[in-house]
C-alpha cells in the first residue's frame, strides 16, 4: 500500500515547528497582502491547521497518543485542500515530506472508519456510479452526443483517448468545454476517441480523502482499460486527473503503455506545430491561475526507502539519495505559452505562482463538504487577480473554474473566469 | 411498532484484491490503511426492509451494532439512511465474539429496549458468512425466525415473508414478534441525501457497555479458528495427445480418473 503513516514517522518527528510551511519562501514573497500560501492556516489561524500542525497530529496518531477521535479532530484533518503548498515551502528549507503525511493521516483514520459523513456519499457514488458527483453512470457519455467522436467502449480504435473527467462530463456549463476540446483536437487532425459511458473517475478525490482502497480500484482499472484499448496517449482536461495519473498511478507497479498529457500540453504542442492557428485577437488583461494538481502536485512521487545517517550533529545523509519533489517540474509553461501566443492579449502574472501558487480552494473534497472554505479561498485568489489589474483569470481545471466562478458570482465582481480551452476556441 | 435492525461493521468485502492481506499469526484479515470498514451488505438490506415497513405503516426503527471498537461514521450511516435511533453495544469484552455469544449480547439489548415487534438481521455477515446470529438471536428471545427473506409485509399482527429458495420463492407467515433475516433480493439500502445527513446529526446515538446490559455469562466459543490463510491457486495445464480425437478423449478420461476427479 502506498499511504502508510508509519513510513513518515521520521519526517513527522523532524518537523521543527518552524512554521515556514505557512508562507511562500521569503525570497518569493511580493507583498504582505498575498503572503499566505496555506488556505487552512490563513483562514483558521491555529497551528494545527498548517502543514506543520498536521505533521504533529499525524505523529500523535501514528504513535497511538490519540485515544479518542473526535468530530473536531476530523474537522481539522479535512479542513485542508491538500494543495501541497506547505510541502513546497517546507522543502525550500527542510526537505520534509509534508503532503504525503497529510494524505496518510487521512488514510489511517479512514482505515479506522473515521471520515466525514459527506465523504461516505462521495464514496458511495464512486462505488455505485463510478463518479464523485452522485450522477448516473449511464449518463457519463452524454456530453459527447452528436460530436461524431470515436467511442472506444464500443470497440473503435484511436491513437489518443480523451478523458474528460467527472466534472467536465456532468456539469452542463463545463461539458460544453469538453465538447470544444474534442472539436479542437479533431480540427488539428488528432485521431481521438473517448470512453463514453465506460469512462470512470480517476480516483483522485478518493485518494486525497484517504480512501486508498477505493482509489486503487479506479486507478488499476483505468490503467488496464487504456492498455487494453492500445492508445498511445491519454489526454485529460481535468487537472486533478492529470495530477493523480502522473504522480501516483506509476506507484501501483502496473505497466502504463501510454503517455499521460494534460490538455494544455497537447494544445501547446499543436499550436507550436502549426496544426492550430489563432486568427482572432482577445484584447484583455489576463492572468493565469496554476491548478495545484497541474503544477506542484503533478511530479511523479518517488517513495524513499533506505538508511539515514546524521553527520556533524545535524545534517542527514541518506543512502540511497532521496528524490525530492519540490514542485519545480509541474506543468507551468505550456498554459502560459498558449496564453501569451493569443493575439492582443496582455498577460500578467499574479504574486503567488507556479509551485508557490495559492490554491483555488476546491481540492480534496473541500468544495463538496466545506464550501465556505472553498469560496473564501477562491475569493482571496480573485482579490489577487484584481490586484494585478486582471480583467480575466484563466485556469485549466474544472474544479478551479467552477469554484472561482461561484466565488465571483457571490462577491458580485466583474472578473471573467475562463477555461484555457474557451480562450483558445475564441481566438481561433 | 418498534423494529430493531442488527447491523455489523465488517472489513470492506470490495477492497482491491491487491490490498488483501491475512496475518497468519493473529489469524485476522489485516484491513489495509485507507480502506474503511463498511456496514455488512446484507445488514444494509435488513435496514432497508425496516425502513420500507416504517414508510408504509409507521414504526420506530432502531439500529443496533455490537463490537469492541465501533466506527461512528460508518454506523451513523444507518441514521442518515433513515433509522430513528442508533445503539452501540461497545465493550472490550465484545471483541471477536462468535455468533452464539454475539446473539446473546444482541438479545440482551433487545430485551432492554423492550416492546420490540420485529428484529431484522442480514442473512449472514460478509466477513465470516456463518448465517447463525439471526437464528440464535430468535432462539434466545423465544421469537419465531424466518430466514433469507426477499419481501416482508405486515398485516393483522402477522408477518408475511417471501423467502428465497433455489427455484423461486416460498411464502411463510408468523405471528409478531419475530426475527427475520434478510436477503439482498429485498433491495439495496436507499441513497443518503445531504439533508438526511444533517438530520442524522440530531438523532439519538446511545452507547451501552456490557455493564449496562442484563447479560448472562457469555457462552464459551463453540468454534475454534485453527488457521486463516489465502488459498494458493495453482493452474497446471496438460495436453492430451492421441492419434484420433477419440484416443485423446480416452486418455483424458484416464487422467481424470487417476487424479480422482472422475
Ligand atoms: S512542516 Fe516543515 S516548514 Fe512546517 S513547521 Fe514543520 S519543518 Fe517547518
Ligand atoms: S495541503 Fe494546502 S491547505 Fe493543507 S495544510 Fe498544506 S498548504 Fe494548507
Amino acid at each position: 500500500m502506498i499511504l502508510e503513516l508509519k513510513d513518515y514517522l521520521d519526517d513527522m518527528k523532524r518537523c521543527a515547528r518552524c512554521s515556514l510551511c505557512k508562507w511562500p519562501p521569503l525570497a518569493q514573497m511580493k507583498s504582505w497582502r498575498f503572503s499566505n500560501n496555506c488556505p487552512s492556516i490563513a483562514r483558521y489561524n491555529f497551528h494545527t491547521y498548517s502543514g506543520g500542525g498536521r505533521m504533529a497530529l499525524g505523529l500523535a496518531l501514528a504513535e497511538g497518543r490519540l485515544d479518542t477521535i473526535t468530530d473536531e479532530l476530523l474537522n481539522i484533518v479535512y479542513r485542508c485542500t491538500a494543495c501541497g503548498a506547505c510541502d513546497s515551502s517546507c522543502k525550500y528549507n527542510a526537505e520534509l515530506e509534508v503532503l504525503w503525511p497529510i494524505y496518510s493521516t487521512r488514510a489511517h483514520l479512514a482505515g479506522m472508519g473515521y471520515f466525514l459523513p459527506e465523504h461516505s456519499m462521495i464514496i458511495d457514488s464512486l462505488r455505485k456510479e463510478d463518479n464523485t458527483l452522485m450522477k448516473p453512470k449511464a449518463d457519463r457519455g452524454k456530453w459527447a452526443e452528436g460530436l461524431g467522436v470515436k467511442d472506444l467502449s464500443k470497440g473503435e480504435k484511436a491513437e489518443v483517448v480523451y478523458h474528460a473527467g467527472c466534472l467536465y462530463c456532468y456539469d452542463p456549463e463545463l461539458s460544453a468545454i469538453a465538447r470544444d476540446t474534442v472539436l479542437l483536437l479533431k480540427q488539428a487532425g488528432v485521431d481521438v476517441g473517448i470512453r463514453g459511458s465506460q469512462e470512470t473517475c480517476c480516483g483522485s478525490t478518493a485518494f486525497q480523502l484517504g480512501f486508498q482502497g477505493e482509489f486503487i480500484k479506479f486507478a488499476e482499472s483505468n490503467i488496464d482499460d487504456w492498455n487494453a484499448a492500445g492508445v498511445a496517449r491519454v489526454v485529460t482536461s481535468c487537472a486533478c486527473g492529470f495530477g493523480i495519473m502522473k504522480s501516483v498511478y506509476p506507484l501501483l507497479g502496473r505497466q502504463m503503455k501510454f503517455e499521460v498529457l494534460h490538455i494544455t500540453q497537447y494544445l501547446d504542442e499543436l499550436l507550436k506545430q502549426g496544426k492550430l492557428r489563432f486568427s482572432r485577437s482577445f484584447p484583455a488583461r489576463v492572468t493565469y491561475h496554476d491548478p495545484c494538481n497541474l503544477g506542484r502536485k503533478s511530479e511523479t512521487y518517488v517513495p524513499w526507502k533506505g538508511t539515514e545517517k546524521k553527520v556533524l550533529g545535524q545534517f542527514i545523509l541518506r543512502e540511497p539519495e532521496k528524490a525530492v519533489s519540490r514542485g519545480w517540474n509541474g506543468v507551468y509553461e505550456p498554459p502560459r505559452d498558449i496564453i501569451r501566443s493569443v493575439p492582443g492579449i496582455q498577460f500578467v502574472e499574479m504574486e503567488r505562482i507556479m509551485e508557490y501558487s495559492w490554491c483555488c480552494g476546491a481540492g480534496s473534497g473541500v468544495k463538496q463538504t466545506m464550501n465556505d472554505l472553498a469560496l473564501w479561498t477562491a475569493s482571496e485568489r480573485i482579490a489577487e487577480a484584481k490586484s494585478v489589474g486582471g480583467e480575466a483569470i484563466v485556469t485549466a481545471c474544472a474544479w478551479c473554474e467552477q469554484n472561482l466562478k461561484e466565488a465571483v458570482r457571490q462577491t458580485g465582481g466583474n472578473l471573467m473566469v475562463y477555461d484555457i480551452v474557451e480562450l483558445v476556441r475564441q481566438a481561433l | 411498532m418498534q423494529i430493531v435492525v442488527c447491523v455489523k461493521q465488517v472489513v470492506d468485502p470490495e477492497m482491491p484484491h491487491s490490498a488483501f492481506r491475512v496475518d497468519p499469526e493473529q489469524k485476522r484479515v489485516v484491513p489495509p490503511p485507507g480502506t474503511p470498514p463498511v456496514l455488512s451488505p446484507f445488514d444494509q438490506n435488513a435496514l432497508e426492509a425496516a425502513l420500507q415497513i416504517r414508510d408504509r405503516l409507521g414504526a420506530k426503527v432502531i439500529a443496533v451494532s455490537m463490537g469492541s471498537s465501533l466506527a461512528r461514521p460508518v454506523l451513523s450511516r444507518t441514521l442518515a439512511a433513515g433509522a430513528d435511533e442508533l445503539i452501540l453495544l461497545e465493550d472490550p469484552s465484545f471483541r471477536d465474539l462468535d455468533s452464539f455469544a454475539a446473539a446473546g449480547v444482541l438479545a440482551a439489548a433487545v430485551r432492554k429496549i423492550g416492546e420490540v415487534d420485529m428484529v431484522f438481521t442480514g442473512r449472514q455477515s460478509s466477513d465470516w458468512d456463518s448465517g447463525i446470529t439471526g437464528c440464535v438471536l430468535a432462539e434466545e428471545l423465544g421469537f419465531p425466525c424466518i430466514t433469507v427473506a426477499s419481501k416482508v409485509e405486515i398485516a393483522d399482527g402477522q408477518v408475511r415473508v417471501e423467502r428465497v429458495i433455489a427455484d423461486g420463492f416460498e411464502v411463510v407467515e408468523a405471528p409478531l414478534p419475530c426475527v427475520v433475516t434478510i436477503d439482498s433480493a429485498l433491495g439495496e439500502l436507499r441513497q443518503v441525501t445531504l439533508q438526511a445527513l444533517s438530520a442524522a446529526r440530531k438523532k439519538p446515538l446511545r452507547l451501552w457497555k456490557a455493564a449496562d446490559l442484563d447479560l448472562p455469562p457469555l457462552p464459551p466459543p463453540r468454534c475454534e479458528l485453527l488457521d486463516l490463510f489465502v488459498p494458493k491457486r495453482e493452474t497446471n495445464c496438460e495436453f492430451m495427445d492421441g492419434d484420433t480425437p477419440g484416443a485423446a478423449a480416452a486418455r483424458l478420461a484416464e487422467r481424470l480418473r487417476e487424479e480422482g476427479l472422475l
